[in-house]
């Protein structure tokens, strides 16, 4: 492919890709996702990279989320409109592996208050943090809303065991400059994590869930 | 004539008869059914009683049949499996010879294609695991290594890997000691690089969960240092071929004629070489060595289970601690959650505890960020009063702040601030090694939580950033849960602000011609210089000026920061940063000290070095050392003293030496002697008043 990513050229691909999902539609909100080959990536000497940065739009707005809170934090979550789970409902479950992991699996992320989180290793076990989904803290005096939202439009970028990775950075009902904006945005700060930064990136391809692939880089 | 003869020769020479049914196999036909007949009477005798003698013969025989089975295959097709079954069966009772002879054979077969690469360790894995000769197993050892190593040159061969993998499982699930073979098979494999998928890894890992302390040790060691190992043989190997071909290169340059184009071709290639060597080893782009850690299926199940080993089965103190290293490890690098272990190490963290610098870098390893903190607080308070105080030694105190430095590198909020002052306070220390590990944890929490600490040892920098956060309202306290990690490129503002200094707008074909090589300062000469115009005004601000806009400009510079941030961020999203601009953004960085934040870097998956803990100590010195050591110094000077009354070039005699050498009988009579005895007391004292005198003058 070409040796270099132009902005006219990611939003170009976006116009294909949001063309194609235009042809069929589906019966869902189809995700964009960002999928990144890496090369020259030398695994024992390089550390492995980890990062989240937060995307101007929420890439996921379907994404399921739920609260572990005390008293407060339950009632403003039900005012917010998302699930919650006070400490008894925890000890419910009782560290019943099954039931711990249909919990996890239920949700996409989780959020604590903080005099909560602290328990949470201990109530719930490893399981949380094997599915990657430890939640995040929130205080009293931060807004729930807010949180959730910022939550929803983080996205992570971290290496496991093999050389490619992929994000969500949007869906198809986003305007193409939105889209355009949430690519750039996570390929950049991809790039900035890597030790040899463009010399590290194998391929860049963008693709919605049923669509076709389109390679940018 | 001559046929005939050597037709009759035959049935006794199988050397001739295997020469020459190889080169026509259907007109010998005859007479090689004729000596497999033969062999197949052997065989059965053998069969019976496998300690008949005259067994060379037979493995002659065999020898002969393995070499021209692929000939006849269908005569020959029984001849694989009556081999396999007689060494199956009989490895105990037959000759060494015979044994070595039939393995041999079976590896001919294999070489010849009649029969898998599978087959064959089926027959050789059993054999390998219950004989008793060392001999036996050294052979077999060795030749199913470089079967499958000769089966994964070039691309893998999965079904072979597949099946000895299989074979090595069933070892280690029957639960003999025997497993230890497939501990050993498998590390020499990884060690090459022959083998390095999780499946490998599960083996070990089950190597590891076994009942057997020995095997279980040799699948932890597996876990600590194969990767190191697979490293070292690595580059041995790559720099080893690299000499060869370069060697070579030189050799064949001698040889051949001599021409300038040659002469070129043979330097371009070396440089070639060169340049590949010093690179990645000549790995491929996509080769990726993860090491056997990461490589686990499940980690905590692993994690889990080995932890409950270690409390349920008796090892020894070394075991216990390499046990404990590994699960730490394993903690560390996946950020498992295994909350026992924190209480377990409590019981050893004590100053007598034999080789207890182990354990604390284990107890160090376990830390991370998603441990809850109450649960590593206990290790820390524990550390605290065992190791930290003044009536310990100073590599006992030393090691205590270092370990605890590390477990809270890890995992900050695991302290409360009055002990962390307590023992920050050993900065002031007489020991070195105590003021430094004092020092270090200073710094430390400096980057990550500067308010817990005393407010004398905060530092500029980072009260400044306190009082900033304190005025904006926000603030960057530590948080349980909040992964580290970064969450925005750093120093982004900076390269903003670059971007909008600078006017002429820069050619985005040439930013992305950024070779590897281009190391060489990137800013030209000319760019040191501020060209300044006479023409210009240069606005010189005076104090007055400055107090007058004091309010304004503070608005203003919250104004330009809030400005800076969103102009990052628009950056971010509207344009692609190039190469060049990475390289612009260190640039920026570097000016700017940033390399300096210390807490977003992820420390949970290094390795904690025992030896480091303790810091330098200086131990009082033996007798013998310290004379090594003056010694030493002595080396290559002359000796110290007057250089007077030496002269360095070979003379003839003074008169001073001649008056010293001086026969005594014949001065006795002289002035000079006598006189001395018949001096008058006036004249004696006289004589040594002037003497005194001219000691004085000359600074005595």
């Amino acid at each position: 492919m070409s040796s270099k990513i132009t902005v006219a050229g990611v939003r170009g691909n976006v116009q294909k890709l949001l063309e194609q999902s235009e042809t069929k539609k589906r019966n869902f909100l189809e995700t964009v996702e960002l999928q990144i080959g890496l090369k020259n990536y030398d695994s024992q000497r390089d550390k492995r990279f980890s990062g989240t940065i937060k995307l101007p739009k929420v890439p996921r707005p379907n994404m399921t989320i739920c609260v572990f809170g005390d008293a407060l934090d339950v009632d403003r979550a039900k005012s917010v409109g998302v699930d919650a789970m006070s400490v008894e409902d925890l000890k419910k479950l009782n560290k019943n592996k099954k039931l711990i992991k249909k919990l996890a699996k239920k949700y996409n992320a989780f959020i604590a208050s903080e005099a909560l989180i602290k328990q949470v290793p201990r109530l719930l076990g490893p399981q949380l943090s094997k599915a990657g989904k430890f939640p995040t803290p929130v205080s009293h005096n931060e807004d729930l809303h807010t949180k959730v939202n910022d939550v929803r439009s983080t996205v992570k970028f971290q290496l496991k065991k093999v050389l490619c990775m992929a994000v969500a950075v949007g869906h198809v009902e986003m305007t193409e400059d939105e889209l355009t904006t949430q690519i750039m945005m996570a390929a950049n700060f991809l790039v900035s994590l890597l030790k040899k930064h463009w010399q590290n990136i194998g391929s860049l391809v963008i693709k919605s869930t049923m669509g076709p692939p389109f390679r940018l880089y | 004539m001559a046929k005939r003869k050597r037709a009759a020769l035959l049935p006794t020479n199988i050397a001739l008869l295997q020469n020459l049914v190889r080169r026509d196999p259907p007109s010998y036909k005859e007479e090689f059914l004729l000596q497999y007949q033969h062999y197949e009477s052997i065989r059965d005798i053998y069969m019976n009683s496998p300690q008949t003698e005259n067994s060379e013969e037979f493995g002659d025989l065999v020898g002969f049949v393995a070499q021209v089975a692929s000939c006849y295959p269908k005569e020959t097709a029984n001849f694989p499996d009556e081999l396999s079954k007689l060494i199956l069966d009989h490895h105990q009772h037959l000759d060494e010879d015979l044994r070595e002879k039939l393995i041999q054979s079976m590896v001919l077969l294999k070489n010849k294609g009649v029969i898998t690469p599978e087959k064959l360790i089926a027959t050789l894995f059993p054999i390998l695991l219950i004989t008793g000769s060392k001999q036996l197993r050294t052979q077999i050892y060795s030749n199913i290594v470089t079967i499958v190593k000769g089966a994964n040159t070039g691309s893998k061969a999965q079904k072979l890997n597949k099946s000895v993998q299989a074979l090595l499982f069933n070892v280690l699930s029957t639960g003999e000691s025997s497993g230890l073979w497939a501990t050993k098979l498998t590390r020499e494999l990884w060690r090459r690089g022959i083998w390095d998928d999780s499946r490998t890894v599960e083996i070990m890992a089950q190597a590891t969960l076994h009942g057997e302390a020995k095997i279980a040790i040799s699948g932890v060691r597996f876990f600590l240092g194969a990767d190191k190992e697979r490293e070292e043989a690595n580059a041995e190997d790559s720099d080893s071929d690299a000499s060869a071909e370069i060697g070579a290169l030189k050799h064949r340059l001698q040889i051949n004629k001599n021409s300038r184009k040659r002469g070129r071709k043979a330097e371009s290639a070396m440089n070639k070489l060169l340049k590949k060597r010093k690179g990645n080893g000549g790995v491929s782009a996509t080769y990726l060595n993860f090491s056997a850690l990461h490589l686990l299926r499940d980690p905590q199940g692993f994690a889990d289970q080995l932890f409950t080993n270690l409390c349920k089965y008796r090892y020894d103190l070394e075991q216990k601690i390499q046990i404990m290293n590994l699960v730490s490890r394993m903690i560390g690098t996946h950020k498992l959650t295994v909350l026992g272990i924190y209480s377990h190490f409590l019981k050893y963290l004590t100053p007598k505890q034999k080789d207890v610098t182990q354990i604390m870098a284990a107890a160090a390893q376990a830390s991370h960020d998603l441990v809850p903190p109450d649960a590593i607080t206990p290790m820390i308070r524990k550390i605290a009063d065992e190791f930290v105080s003044d009536g310990v030694s100073a590599e006992v105190c030393s090691a205590g702040i270092n370990t605890i430095r590390e477990i809270l590198a890890r995992n900050p909020l695991a302290i409360e601030a009055p002990l962390l002052q307590d023992l920050t306070a050993y900065k002031g220390s007489k020991a070195k090694a105590v003021v430094m590990a004092a020092r270090s944890l200073v710094s430390l929490y400096r980057e990550v939580a500067p308010e817990m600490l005393a407010r004398k040892d905060r530092g500029k920098e980072a009260s400044m950033a306190m009082s900033a956060d304190a005025k904006a309202g926000t603030s960057s306290r530590l948080q349980y849960g909040i992964e580290k990690g970064q969450t925005g490129i750093e120093g982004l503002e900076l390269l903003a602000k670059w971007k909008a200094d600078q006017v002429q707008e820069e050619d985005d074909e040439k930013a992305w011609e950024v070779d590897s090589d281009s190391d060489d300062d990137s800013d030209d000469s000319e760019s040191g210089w501020i060209n300044i115009e006479d023409d210009k005004e240069y606005n010189i601000s005076d104090s007055e000026d400055e107090e007058e806009l004091d309010d304004e400009a503070k608005a203003a510079k919250a104004q330009a920061a809030a400005d800076a941030a969103a102009e990052a961020q628009n950056i971010m999203a509207t344009k692609i940063l190039t190469p060049a601009d990475f390289a612009k953004l260190e640039e920026l960085k570097a000016q700017a000290g940033f390399d300096k934040l210390m807490g977003k870097k992820l420390t949970n998956e290094d390795e904690v070095d025992a030896r480091g803990l303790i810091g330098p100590v200086k131990y009082k010195q033996l007798r013998e050392e310290r004379i090594a050591q003056a010694q030493e110094g002595r080396e290559g000077r002359e000796k110290f003293g007057s250089r007077k009354g030496k002269r360095d070039a070979p003379h003839s005699t003074t008169n001073r030496e001649k008056a010293r050498k001086k026969n005594f009988m014949m001065t006795i009579h002289k002035k000079d002697v006598q006189g001395k005895a018949k001096r008058s007391l006036i004249e004696k004292k006289r004589l040594l008043r002037a003497h005194i005198d001219k000691q004085k003058k000359k600074g005595f």
